[in-house]
């Protein structure tokens, strides 16, 4: 078995590999100040990355699909385009926190998001930090982030995007994206539509996904004005979710669920002496329906209001010591079928500290504290360094204690709820080493992760199910990439990634490995450029998982396989069209037990860039 | 002891392999015993939503242990939520809730002979009548009170030939002087009523107890066990234990627990009661009922079972790995035995 996954792991390290260069063609957007300037300037020792948008176009479907093919996450989904949910470092849902613009969007009720839910198009970046966020982020950053953001230029910029796709399953997408610049004016304007009838057939089980049809709206907007001595900031997003819930192997999808959230941020930055000053105010909104029957208008639901008003302020000393502090209060009003009319209160302190003692080594400290909360208010710290040996050899490294604080439907179910929840907390550990050498790039992380007081649903007395804080979870492992590329001569360019991870989470009282973390995951892109022409091919081994948590029974372990093509028109370099062959072995395959992805599938797309 | 298990399995299921792949050679099919003929079979409900559920086989001399039975002889999964079992003469109707269905097998070979897929919404608990007619409870669309029913099959040709309108939450039910009554327990709500069906209408509707989980006849009186409205509705309520007379379909009698103590799984053996509650096994006699009774054994079990002398109980653990079976002697209140289920055993059934 040992040699088999060996064998498996070599074979998809030949045969494939990730990321790319971006196809020369495509206008280069100037540089573009992020709303989230936390995530580079106090972030020095972790491992943050950047998702090409080359990559995010070719996924444009599917933020899910681009995460699970291009980062060690490992995604849990109920058949594609359904609940998603991840897992980073074998923490669970729950503790991996999405931040928009630097905010946690994360549910009120259910402490995740649903990565289905989420359009991947028109935000200037999508990064992955791995590691305890909690100082930065607040509630659930404890496997790591991802982070949507947008920025603004007022450098010259009149573009417009517009892609159309079409794939099998009557896929149909669409978006369309306007960015303009002038004067002191920065306005960028887009909206995405997907819609499937999703009706895949499960390979050699003569069955179809019958009831998986789904349709993902989303609109955005991001201005920036600038003013005497600063910027004031508007990002705005607006998504609506209408899906039918897939059936498994052996049942039959009757549920649907229906989701909208809005998201504002409206910020206001002032320069005064050497002191950057933000005051920023946020609403989020969310509203769901959950209907058992997609046939019958009974349905239940929540909805819940987040409201956040902040100051921050960040000074530069002597070129090299940047502190930032920030004071955050936030206010949550959510009402839902199963949860009643519920508030809650938080105030945050946060210190950051980023010294960068010389050209080599750079060294941050942080802490949060909270106040007004019902629970025992965390008190949280990270430090993290950076240390570049020499040119081609850097260690990191960061240390951090993070927490989640019990979701709503935690504390306030019916039935179940228990109102006496504390939060999670974790300490976690991370010693990372990135070479560069010549065209080769490589980074190996390895961390520990332990976890105390997670919240988890008991069965008790009578019957009824209740959120506890019990289990108590120690995760280690590694992750390893491998990144190289190849001008063979001036017109053709190799690319080739891979990533490895293994993932070891355990329940410290079974001792058993935690459900749904696989061991194993590698993943690996082969890109081929030649003048206009672009090909790819991508690979992803996926180790086996438990399904039980005496790890009596297994969801099995899958490879499956894309090709990618698409081609640049000689005559107008703004227009490209192309297209890729999903699963093109045709293998069956499940993220979660009974529940199968798709057979093998096309989508072909075209863009214009105006 | 595991590797025995181990051996024993696999030598049983060699002998499956034989026992199947000889179903044209008539002379030994009537020599080898059918597999199952003598034992204890659990239904084992499986993994919510993502999975399937089973059934395990323990022989009645404990010398074999089989799981997942029904697809090692049949090759096919059983489907989602193995919610519970039900017999004639010759065949075991495994109600599927969540797959919406019954998969009939032969009940000691457990080979398939049909299944009932058309006509099922959620359906519960399987009753047989007269050898040629079965009664099954569905709750229909869940949240919608109005829509529950019970189907009514013809099990000559396996297709239901009359549907009943029942009031919300029908669950168990049992066939007391040819006649079929059914508890409604009131799905994932709460009810307080026994339907009286008879033929394909209902007779009468008795009213006992907040949320009637479970019931036992013993000569001409129905002990019900209402386990109360739980403290999340607001409106809490005690369990009771309720005698009605099966010749006037009355109440003859109301035994009230304390307010917040509720019970379930009521089970008989001999002139006893027992049942579960708050993380013991109580024993009552039906001589003198004197509630809570005796509490004889710890264990927060998902259901029990009592006969002959032994009381069987199923462990669900934790809801997401295999369970157990325990069987204890009633009159020691020793644990006799352990043997590992599927995932949350639900149901235990007797073959003999």
């Amino acid at each position: 078995m040992e040699k088999n996954w060996l064998h498996i792991f070599f074979m998809v390290f030949l045969c494939t590999a990730s990321a790319f260069a971006q196809l020369d063609s495509i206008q280069q957007l100037p540089e573009v100040v992020l709303t989230d300037s936390k995530l580079i300037h106090f972030s020095k020792g972790y491992k943050v990355e950047k998702i090409a948008d080359s990559i995010i176009e070719r996924n444009a479907l599917s933020l899910t699909e681009i995460l699970r093919y291009n980062s060690s996450i490992y995604f849990k989904e109920n058949g594609f385009g359904m609940v998603s949910s991840p897992s980073f470092r074998g923490t669970n849902a729950a503790q991996t926190a999405v931040i928009w613009n630097g905010i946690n969007i994360n549910s009120v009720f259910t402490g995740q998001t649903d990565f289905s839910t989420v359009s991947p198009l028109n935000y200037s970046e999508i990064s992955i930090r791995s590691g305890g966020g909690g100082v930065q982020y607040g509630s659930g950053a404890v496997g790591g982030s991802v982070h949507l953001n947008n920025g603004f230029t007022f450098q010259k910029i009149d573009t417009t995007h517009i892609g159309i796709r079409y794939g099998s399953f009557s896929t149909f997408g669409g978006n369309m994206s306007t960015t303009q610049t002038w004067g002191d004016h920065y306005l960028n304007v887009g909206v995405d539509f997907i819609s499937s009838e999703n009706d895949y057939s499960y390979v050699n089980k003569n069955k179809k996904n019958n009831h998986g049809q789904f349709l993902r709206f989303t609109a955005k907007v991001n201005e920036a004005r600038r003013m005497k001595h600063g910027v004031a900031t508007w990002n705005s997003e607006y998504s609506y979710n209408d899906r039918n819930f897939s059936g498994s192997l052996n049942t039959i999808g009757k549920d649907a669920y229906q989701d909208i959230n809005t998201r504002n941020l409206w910020q206001l930055q002032q320069k005064i002496g050497r002191m950057d000053l933000k005051g920023s105010f946020a609403h989020l909104f969310e509203k769901y329906t959950y209907f058992p029957n997609s046939q019958k208008p009974h349905g239940t639901g929540g909805n819940a209001h987040t409201f956040m008003g902040g100051m921050q302020a960040e000074v530069l000393f002597a070129e090299n010591i940047r502190i930032n502090g920030k004071a955050e209060y936030t206010f949550v009003e959510a009402e839902g079928d199963n949860v009643g009319s519920n508030t809650r209160k938080t105030l945050a302190a946060v210190l950051l500290l980023n010294h960068k003692l010389s050209g080599k080594f750079t060294y941050g400290i942080n802490f949060r504290k909270e106040f007004l909360n019902d629970f025992d208010n965390p008190f949280l710290f990270s430090a993290d360094a950076k240390y570049k040996v020499t040119t081609n050899y850097a260690l990191r490294m960061n240390g951090s204690k993070n927490y989640r604080v019990p979701t709503f439907n935690d504390l306030f179910w019916n039935a179940g709820g228990n109102k006496e929840l504390q939060p999670e907390t974790s300490y976690q550990v991370e010693v990372g080493q990135e070479f560069m050498f010549r065209k080769v790039r490589a980074d190996v992380a390895a961390y520990y992760i332990s976890s105390e007081n997670l919240i988890k649903w008991v069965p008790g007395n009578g019957g009824v199910w209740q959120p506890e804080n019990i289990s108590n979870t120690r995760n280690y492992g590694i992750e390893a990439q491998l990144g190289y590329s190849l001008r063979l001569n001036p017109a053709h360019l190799l690319d080739f990634s891979a990533n490895y991870s293994y993932t070891k989470a355990e329940d410290l009282e079974t001792e058993k490995q935690l459900i749904y973390v696989p061991f194993h995951k590698i993943m690996g892109t082969l890109d081929y450029n030649f003048n206009r022409f672009s090909f790819y091919f991508q690979g992803l081994f996926n180790g086996e998982a438990f399904t039980t948590t005496d790890n009596s029974d297994i969801v099995a372990s899958y490879s499956v396989f894309n090709l990618g093509a698409q081609y640049t028109l000689p005559a107008n370099a703004n227009v490209t069209f192309g297209g890729r062959l999903k699963n093109v072995f045709n293998v069956y395959y499940e993220s979660v037990s009974y529940r199968p992805m798709p057979s093998r599938n096309f989508e072909i797309f075209l863009n214009f860039n105006i | 002891m595991k590797t025995m298990k181990k051996i024993i399995f696999m030598a049983f299921t060699a002998l499956l392999f034989a026992a199947c792949s000889s179903d044209d050679d008539t002379v030994e099919t009537e020599i080898v015993p059918e597999a199952f003929a003598e034992g204890i079979f659990v239904t084992n409900e499986g993994p919510f939503n993502n999975g399937s559920g089973n059934i395990t086989f323990i022989s009645e001399d404990y010398s074999t242990v089989a799981q997942n039975i029904f697809r090692n002889v049949n090759g096919k999964e059983l489907g989602n939520i193995v919610q519970s079992m039900g017999f004639t003469e010759d065949n075991a109707y495994i109600v599927v809730s969540n797959s919406h269905k019954i998969e009939i097998a032969n009940r000691y070979s457990f080979e398939s002979i049909d299944s009932i897929t058309t006509g099922l919404d959620n359906p519960r608990y399987f009753v047989s009548v007269a050898g040629n007619k079965g009664y099954v409870t569905n709750w229909g669309d869940p949240i919608d009170n109005t829509d529950d029913y019970l189907a009514v099959l013809d099990l000559r040709n396996n297709t239901i030939s009359a549907t009943i309108p029942v009031d919300f939450g029908p669950e168990r039910l049992l066939e007391a002087n040819n006649k079929i009554y059914v508890a409604h327990q009131g799905g994932y709500g709460q009810n307080n009523k026994i339907s009286v069906i008879s033929g394909n209408s209902v007779e009468s509707i008795i009213t006992v107890g907040d949320v009637p989980n479970s019931m036992v006849v013993m000569g001409n009186t129905l002990y019900v066990l209402c386990g109360g409205m739980p403290d999340y509705t607001g409106t809490e309520t005690a369990g009771s234990i309720v005698k009605v007379d099966l010749g006037t379909n009355q109440v003859m009698e109301t035994f009230t627990f304390g307010t917040t103590e509720h019970p379930s799984s009521l089970t008989m053996d001999g002139s006893n009661l027992f049942y579960n509650l708050d993380g013991k096994v109580y024993k009552v006699s039906t001589a003198s009922i004197n509630l809570p009774g005796t509490a004889i054994i710890d264990g927060n079990f998902y259901t029990l079972q009592a006969k002959n002398g032994l009381l069987y109980a199923a462990d669900a653990k934790n809801y997401a790995s295999q369970g157990s079976l325990l069987i204890y002697d009633i009159a020691t209140n020793q644990q006799l035995e352990e043997f590992q289920t599927g995932i949350v055993p639900g149901g235990i059934y007797f073959n003999e």
